[in-house]
């Protein structure tokens, strides 16, 4: 973080491609930011809320990883996780199946739970980045990028793969006591995914998305 | 130094790309009918999150009233030939604790009590700080506030453990697992929470010093002049 000379006054900021002045979403204080070298933030000079941060090559790691988190993700679906060994039958799970599960256990709020947080919401996140950042390479945003990209940023808490990486872990050590459990080919899929997903969010920052909407209406 | 926050600018800072849009005479009384958008991506913009106050509260006491039955009603049952045997999210972290698995039982009381009731705690607190317009370590409230929107989706951990188990266990009598209601109202309480801490507006938190210290400022001028 560097000393920042504070001096509010915002010229022509209609027109203005990166911001050279930020109001902090925590606390509202208006302040400049100064250019970056790469791997430098702002943060916050009152609260302390991190502002921006400059990444190197951001859109094309980001699109990189992105495309490499979808073909992870299809693969993650395509064969099972776990599967569990006993009285020489041997049941299957994916992701998919764990929401099914639950609708058959009469649980359908669980399972559209399971649903979106599992399935959904991480498809449209991988699908809709690769689009806009394809988008933003080419120049060839439109006027549906901005509301695209406004819903991939609100759904982006309700994405929660790594926490059913979390949660497999769990099951694998308390099935283990009784069962056999057997990793499936998805599960090394899947944990990469998971690296690549967070890979993503560590090189994306969403204003070096918008700075090119704004640079493109001038 | 010459500190402004952006409404006593006249600015209104987008949510989503963070453009600040000029809006002479932010009127965002409950009966002013002025609607303001983004010039960068047209979404609807506001100084504060219209309702802050009143939507979190609401979506709080709802998580608070179903807190309850998340925590006495079972959240799973596991039936092995033919004997079912209920848990509570309390009860499955002490089986865990008996069978030596402490680690886990560890992590499933700090994922499934500890984060929401610490989660239920801070945002009443921050929401009382602002009822009573306290000034006190506006920094740590608003840290604190960051800890829980950030923690809070953790707690779907068990939740996700459960529709694991119920896919995987499925041998008739002889083994399986079901869901419980408990489990269908923690997921409530988990989703309830992650909500009423994203109608939360922290910058609420420093209105009350923000203003106080324009009001002082002026005055200072007036004695000047
Ligand atoms: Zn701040
Ligand atoms: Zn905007």
């Amino acid at each position: 973080m560097s000393a920042i000379p504070n001096t509010v006054q915002i010229k022509k900021h209609h027109s203005q491609t990166s911001l050279t002045h930020m109001a902090c979403p925590e606390c509202d204080l208006l302040q400049a930011i100064p250019p970056l070298a790469v791997g430098e933030s702002v943060l916050c000079l009152r609260c302390g809320k991190s502002l921006y941060t400059h990444h190197k090559n951001s859109i094309d790691r980001s699109l990189a990883f992105a495309i490499t988190g979808l073909i992870l993700y299809i693969i993650a679906n395509m064969f099972p996780l776990l599967s569990l060994k006993a009285l020489g039958l041997t049941q299957d799970s994916t992701l998919i199946s764990t929401a099914l599960a639950l609708f058959q256990a009469d649980r359908p709020f669980l399972s559209v739970v399971m649903l979106l947080t599992t399935i959904i919401f991480p498809a449209t996140t991988l699908i809709g980045t690769i689009y806009i950042l394809i988008q933003v390479k080419t120049n060839t945003t439109d006027a549906f990028t901005a509301p695209l990209f406004r819903f991939l940023q609100s759904t982006d808490a309700w994405g929660m793969l790594e926490i059913f990486m979390l949660a497999m872990l769990v099951a694998i050590v308390k099935l283990g006591d009784v069962a056999d459990v057997i990793f499936g080919v998805s599960l090394y899929a899947f944990v990469l995914l998971i690296l690549s997903l967070t890979l993503l969010s560590a090189s994306l920052d969403p204003h070096d998305v918008w700075n090119k909407l704004r640079e493109k209406k001038g | 130094m010459n500190l402004k926050t952006a409404r006593q600018a006249d600015l209104i800072a987008c949510h989503f790309c963070d453009t600040l849009n000029q809006v002479p005479n932010i009127d965002e009384t409950a009966n002013a009918k002025q609607e303001y958008y983004c010039s960068c991506c047209q979404s609807e913009i506001h100084s504060r999150i219209p309702n802050s106050l009143s939507t979190t509260w609401a979506l709080l006491i709802s998580a608070i009233i179903l807190y309850i039955p998340a925590n006495t009603l079972p959240i799973m049952t596991v039936v092995m030939w033919g004997d079912g045997q209920p848990d509570t999210i309390m009860s499955g972290v002490f089986h865990l604790l008996d069978s030596g698995m402490w680690p886990l039982a560890l992590l499933i009381f700090v994922a499934s009590i500890f984060i929401p009731v610490l989660k239920l705690i801070i945002l009443t607190g921050l929401l009382l700080s602002v009822y009573f317009k306290t000034h006190w370590k506006p920094r740590d409230r608003t840290v604190l506030y960051r800890i829980t929107e950030f923690v809070g989706r953790w707690s779907m951990v068990d939740i996700f453990v459960i529709g694991i188990l119920v896919s995987l266990v499925q041998f008739g009598n002889t083994a399986s697992v079901s869901a419980g209601i408990g489990a269908l109202s923690f997921a409530a309480v988990v989703i309830l929470t992650m909500f009423a801490a994203h109608s939360f507006d922290p910058r609420l938190i420093w209105d009350v010093i923000d203003d106080e210290r324009l009001v002082q400022h002026q005055f200072q001028q007036v004695n000047k002049t």
